[in-house]
């Protein structure tokens, strides 16, 4: 009951004119100093906002692609440079396997003439050997024999006993 | 025991209060016939001061400015950043797919700011103000007289939720004009109807022209009014448990009736958000309906909230 009366007393519903001509006036202040001041610098700051990000996601990606660029161009080269140095490598390997064979051929045929040259030496010194031995051997004998016949023989004798003798010995060589 | 009958009125904590002017001013002597202040107008009066001072604290973060480097282009401050994410929200997510490009542009200025303007209305009705001179008034001075003078919630006034609903009746109708033209607005009062039922079209097509402003202002004042008078309701059952039922009733009651009114509050939070969305997202809607694009989305956007999304952007 207590609560009925107070109800009745104050009444939620009752419109007033003050209230409704204060809040279109101060709406209305507001909006001036918001439209003017406010929502400008705001729409500005998100639009450049958004305009900044947008070019600094363009300027990155350009980057990127920039980088990727210089990457698979650097990779290029480095593909050239290494063609390149195995085929150098190449060169220098065949180069060198030539050079030595080259070498060697010219050492061996060095090597074949200076043992075709004292061999020849060899044989040489031999056959003078024999004949300075035959020689020697023919005096000897000579004073041998001389020796022996208790006489001198002339030099014509003496001659053809060496001759003689160099045929047995020949005759017995062969 | 009845405890009602030693309750207080809860509308007394959501009705207006004259200060100035009225049958019943808090400043004595200044009786009139109408009131010429009031506690409602008074709290709006400092609410639209605290979101001209938010708002312009809240741009110069936001702005850019002339400076150089990269600093420039940062929302400095957690606040600035959430109201900024406020702002994107309304204008990707709920103006634009309803208005389009042009009209977003248009309108967003004052969709924005009629949606500020009642959040922050709404938010400083949740804050004891009223109560806290009460207590300073009555309990800490000792004065027998009204201490009051501001606080409540001015959405909770229907003469404020009112006015602001013939602001969007204008814009509405001054948008209707300006986008269909004189002979447009006629055809789309007549809704399409072949000429023998345009006696009725037209009273009904007229009566929906007022009814929606009108409905507008009555939801957020209806659900304003409903919030404060559970909370102010929630309060008062610790007071009729004590006169009743004494301290034992204080300490029982009240324990559990503050529990539900801090539950309340949080869905009250929930509401000044959400009606100030209401307000603002519907005067988009009718906006969009006097355009030439949404002339044949009428039923659609009058359906639900949930169907906006399904609309091609324009």
């Amino acid at each position: 009951m207590v609560s009925m009366m107070l109800a009745e007393a104050l009444n939620p519903v009752a419109v007033e004119l003050a209230p409704a001509i204060t809040t279109l006036i101060v709406f209305g202040i507001v909006c001036l100093i918001l439209f003017t001041k406010v929502w400008p610098k705001i729409a500005s700051g998100l639009d450049e906002r958004q305009a900044k990000i947008r070019q600094e996601i363009e300027a990155a990606e350009a980057a990127q692609a920039e980088a990727r660029a210089a990457m698979e161009s650097q990779q290029a080269e480095l593909g050239q440079a290494r063609a390149e140095a195995q085929e150098m490598i190449a060169k220098a390997k065949s180069d060198a396997e030539a050079s030595s064979r080259a070498l060697r051929e010219q050492a061996q045929a060095q090597l074949a003439e200076l043992r075709e040259q004292a061999g020849q030496e060899i044989r040489a010194a031999k056959e003078a050997a024999i004949s300075e031995l035959h020689a020697e051997s023919a005096v000897l004998a000579t004073a041998i024999a001389s020796r022996i016949l208790q006489r001198e023989i002339n030099a014509d004798d003496q001659q053809s006993l060496i001759d003689d003798s160099l045929r047995e010995l020949q005759g017995s060589r062969s | 025991m009845n405890l009602l009958a030693f309750s207080d009125n809860p509308l007394g904590h959501v009705v207006d209060v004259q200060i100035i002017g009225g049958d019943n001013p808090v400043i004595p002597g200044t009786e009139s016939s109408v009131p010429l202040l009031t506690m409602h107008m008074v709290s709006m009066l400092i609410a639209a001061m605290l979101t001209v001072w938010m708002m312009m604290t809240v741009a110069s973060k936001i702005g850019t400015g002339k400076g150089s480097g990269n600093e420039r282009y940062l929302t400095t401050g957690r606040f600035s950043q959430m109201i900024e994410v406020i702002i994107l929200y309304m204008r990707e997510k709920a103006i634009h797919p309803v208005l389009g490009e042009a009209n977003t542009n248009r309108f967003l200025p004052f969709l924005l700011t009629l949606f500020f303007f009642i959040l922050v209305c709404n938010i400083l009705g949740l804050v004891p103000l009223m109560d806290m001179q009460h207590v300073l008034g009555h309990g800490i001075i000792g004065s027998e007289m009204q201490w009051a003078f501001f606080g409540g919630t001015a959405t909770s006034n229907l003469a404020v939720t009112a006015a602001l609903a013939i602001i969007c009746f204008v814009v509405i109708q001054v948008h209707a004009f300006r986008e269909l033209g004189v002979k447009g607005w006629l055809a789309h009062l007549s809704g399409g109807a072949p000429l023998y039922l345009l006696p009725i079209m037209l009273p009904v097509e007229f009566m929906g022209m007022l009814i929606k402003p009108s409905a507008l202002a009555i939801r957020l004042f209806a659900n304003m009014v409903a919030g404060h008078t559970l909370m102010a309701m929630l309060a008062l059952f610790g007071k009729m448990a004590f006169a009743g039922l004494g301290t034992g009733g204080l300490i029982g009651i009240g324990f559990v009736s503050i529990l539900a009114a801090v539950a309340i509050s949080f869905l009250e939070l929930f509401v000044a958000f959400l009606q100030a969305f209401i307000f603002m997202f519907l005067t988009a809607v009718f906006i969009s309906q006097m355009s030439h694009h949404h002339e044949d989305h009428h039923e659609e956007f009058e359906e639900g909230l949930t169907e906006y999304d399904e609309l091609p952007a324009h």
